[in-house]
């Protein structure tokens, strides 16, 4: 069961499972698009490469949530807001541009763009609280 | 809440990644209980009495007590 382990230690449990994961994201991501042909493989390889592609970034935000519960309380309270907000600003982004698409003001948006969107909100949610100046 | 944890850090000549470091928290997590802008838990107070050998009551103050903790 996944419980407080300080800072120190959930920082570096996170670490230690955040690089390899996007190690394997990236060799994935090239062998994919190198070895199969998105046109003519047949589709067992292309689902399968979608799958995988896509493991590692599940394992990332195992990751995150697991850090959140380990790390200590003031690091929890600020990733947790920053979560809510990058979720706020992603769900959001969804209904606009849903409701854009249904009154055909813009055309198709592909879905796949609204996991950066939500990296990026989170982040932007980080900076914008800012870090205590050392004293 | 106003507390004394800055006065009895500098006092000991330890920086905030000190404090932290013996905590196991944020430097960041100091700096927001030094500047008031986050309480600790129950369990993060007592663990910040003992470290200065003090009593919670010491540490922290809703307004009045904190400058005559701190002499």
């Amino acid at each position: 069961m996944t419980q407080p382990r300080g800072f120190r230690t959930a920082s570096r449990r996170y670490l230690m499972v955040f690089w390899p994961l996007m190690a394997l994201y990236l060799v994935t991501l090239f062998a994919g698009v190198y070895f199969v042909d998105e046109e003519a493989s047949p589709l067992y390889l292309r689902a399968g490469l979608a799958v995988a592609v896509a493991l590692p970034l599940f394992g990332v935000l195992w990751a995150m949530l697991r850090h959140v519960k380990e790390t200590d309380e003031y690091t929890r309270m600020r990733q947790l807001q920053a979560l809510a907000e990058g979720g706020a600003i992603t769900t959001g982004a969804i209904f606009l541009i849903g409701f854009l698409e249904i009154f055909n003001v813009i055309s198709d948006v592909p879905l796949f763009l609204f996991g950066p969107l939500f990296f990026f909100a989170f982040g932007l949610a980080h900076c914008r609280r800012g870090f205590g100046k050392t004293v | 809440m106003k507390n004394i944890i800055r006065t009895l850090r500098t006092e000991r000549g330890w920086s905030q990644q000190d404090l932290a470091d013996k905590l196991d928290v944020s430097r960041q997590s100091v700096n927001a209980i030094e500047t008031g802008k986050y309480d600790p838990s129950l369990p993060l107070a007592f663990s910040l009495a003992r470290l200065f050998g003090r009593s919670i009551e010491d540490l922290f103050d809703d307004e009045t007590n904190v400058a005559s903790a701190a002499e």
